[in-house]
């Protein structure tokens, strides 16, 4: 026993079998989640998107029950009576009936908290990396450039699909339990083909924006500066010159709703049915959502020089 | 034995500008000090050794692994595995905590995950980080930070390491600590060493062989005590009695008095043509005895201060 102890004081040889550098891109990608996890100003955010979520899924719940419950009944609230249709004509805004708007909505107000967080999150996913130079701890280990960033990306969209995707899953799957599950599963397959699919798109895009942003700016003020330019002043300047030019390509400028023309194709609306008018064809958002992915990935290619780690 | 590293002229080029110019090494296992001003071409050549850069010219070996072609390539991702770096920046990830650290750097390495842990684990202890591995490694002192940065280099047991400038910010008990850690490395565990620096203290204390560059060309290389055997003008002398006047015969004669120790040892260099007998000569006239005589070597810094300053130094 005194030789094993006096053995673990002294340095030991590994004579393992090293693993290839796609594990080590989800080494990295978890081990950015973990640092993001100790941040509690994101945990107020997530419990914003949770607030989102659970809106959207006892929403969907009561629009159901309530017609289910009173049928075309009058109810009196203080006195007042309000038929059925007033109670729920609210949530019908949203479409909360299982449809492909009602995945689309969610993921659309989901997003401005989304969006919030994966600004401070770039900055600490990231940014931080080359604000204090940990470079070159990636880069002098055996994998590349790109399973840096892979890893980077894998991170962010794992952010990404939790605040997304699962949650637009578990609302598909609640739609089905309130609504004829049979019909509903088997004829809304194609529903949920449209989530995965949006949650890709948001996903590749969003993951590359963040990693280039946070790359070019690096502090979380900037980042904060530039993702509400990007989100919040060219929607506003999108919309203002689509209407006063009547020209809806210059919604194009807003990449959020460029996200969510993308986003509604894949699940399967009708261009037609979109609202606000007048929207881009699905095309050009396709167009511009694929223009920022290219434009994000060359700059990347750029910028993380592996030759930079030895100064 | 099988050399460590071979380059056979070896030049790298940016643009108009030659970083390295034919540069040809072959080292052998072991303990080696790469030596050389800023702009010497260190940092370039580190970037070869490791696979980041291709040789514009000329062709290299480390280990059993080729250099050149598209850092990208599978092939010089192996030769990081076969290369623990510890670099001269902080190269810190904030948010992690000591072990968290190191084991990222194994599983970086292709380590399982599990097995990094517990590699990370042992690494610490071993480096006396043990009661720190839980802090962040931001709120790390100097000295446990450059221990820190070993550790990542350590983890996955490569057979060289490559530490740039690692006394880097570290008060001399704390260099001392790290030095004689890098050394038992060398000498107790059979790993290659090569330290690049511009300190020569460092060197002297942990390596056996040194390569010399300035300008971007190797200008000298081999065991310290090689290069610095050079000099057959050099004596080290002890004289007793009329010291001052010794002195001042000696270098009325034109002998130098490079260096005095203040207990009676001289460090002197001899003019051409100069023969033993004229010490104590001088020693008579004076009335001085020579109590020794002996060659002196040149010193490692001398060594280096001629390299740097002669343009036309090779060995």
């Amino acid at each position: 026993m005194a030789a094993r102890t006096d053995d673990l004081l002294r340095y030991r040889p590994w004579r393992g079998q090293p693993r290839g550098p796609l594990h080590a891109a989800v080494a990295l990608a978890r081990m950015s989640l973990r640092v993001l996890l100790r941040q509690r100003l994101l945990w107020g955010l997530f419990g914003l998107g949770l607030l989102v979520f659970s809106f959207f899924f006892y929403a969907q719940y009561l629009v159901v029950w309530i017609t289910n419950q009173l049928g075309t009944e009058t109810v009196r609230f203080a006195g007042i009576p309000v038929t059925v249709t007033n109670l729920t004509k609210f949530l019908d805004r949203l479409n909360l009936n299982g449809t492909a708007h009602t995945f689309g909505n969610f993921i659309w107000f989901q997003g401005y908290v989304l969006v919030i967080v994966l600004a401070l999150a770039g900055s600490v996913l990231v940014g931080n990396d080359f604000a204090h130079g940990s470079l070159p701890y990636y880069l002098s280990k055996p994998i590349g450039r790109r399973h840096y960033l892979l890893g980077k990306c894998l991170a962010v969209g794992t952010l990404i699909n939790v605040f997304v995707t699962v949650p637009a899953v578990v609302l598909w799957v609640e739609a089905g339990l309130l609504f004829d599950w049979e019909t509903y599963y088997l004829n809304n397959v194609d529903l949920l083909l449209g989530v995965f699919g949006y949650g890709t798109v948001l996903t590749v895009t969003l993951s590359l924006l963040v990693v280039a942003t946070a790359i070019w700016v690096r502090r979380t003020v900037p980042m904060v500066m530039v993702w509400m330019g990007i989100f919040a002043f060219l929607r506003m300047l999108g919309e203002q010159l689509a209407r006063e030019l009547e020209t809806p390509a210059w919604r194009l400028l807003d990449l959020w709703n460029s996200l969510y023309l993308c986003g509604l194709w894949c699940l399967g609306v009708d261009h037609e049915t979109i609202r606000p008018v007048p929207q881009p064809r699905f095309w050009q958002a396709w167009l511009a959502v694929a223009g920022v992915s290219v434009a994000c990935l060359l700059y990347l290619r750029r910028r993380i020089q592996a030759v930079e780690i030895v100064q | 034995m099988k050399p460590l590293i071979v380059l056979n002229a070896v030049s790298r080029t940016f643009g108009g500008f030659t970083a390295l110019h034919d540069v040809t090494l072959e080292l052998p296992p072991g303990r080696t000090g790469l030596l050389g001003p800023n702009g010497a071409g260190k940092s370039t050549l580190l970037k070869v050794l490791m696979g980041l850069l291709p040789p514009s010219r000329g062709s290299g070996r480390v280990l059993d692994e080729e250099l050149g072609g598209d850092p990208e390539a599978e092939g010089n991702w192996r030769l990081r595995r076969l290369i623990g770096f510890m670099p001269e920046a902080d190269s810190l990830v904030p948010g992690l905590t000591g072990v968290e650290y190191v084991a990222l750097a194994g599983e970086l390495c292709g380590m399982p995950r599990v097995e990094a842990r517990g590699r990370a684990h042992e690494v610490l202890s071993y480096l006396e980080l043990e009661e720190a591995r839980y802090r962040r490694v931001e709120e790390y002192s100097a000295g446990m930070k450059q221990r820190v940065k070993l550790a990542q280099a350590l983890v996955h047991d490569p057979p060289v390491l490559l530490l740039d400038e690692p006394t880097s910010g570290l008060d001399p008990a704390g260099r001392d600590a790290l030095l004689r850690l890098v050394k038992t490395l060398g000498t107790e565990h059979g790993k290659s060493v090569i330290l690049s620096t511009h300190l020569l203290a460092d060197v002297e204390a942990v390596c056996e062989r040194v390569v010399i560059m300035a300008g971007g060309r190797v200008r000298g290389q081999g065991t310290v005590a090689e290069l610095c055997a050079r000099r057959l003008d050099r004596y080290r002398l002890r004289a007793q009695g009329n010291t001052e006047a010794f002195r001042a015969a000696l270098q009325d004669r034109g002998v130098t008095i490079l260096s005095d120790d203040g207990r009676g040892e001289w460090r002197v260099a001899v003019p051409p043509g100069w023969g033993n007998l004229g010490f104590f000569e001088s020693a008579q006239a004076t009335g001085s005895v020579v109590r020794s005589l002996v060659p002196d070597d040149e010193t490692l810094e001398e060594l280096f201060l001629r390299v740097v300053t002669e343009p036309d130094f090779s060995n």
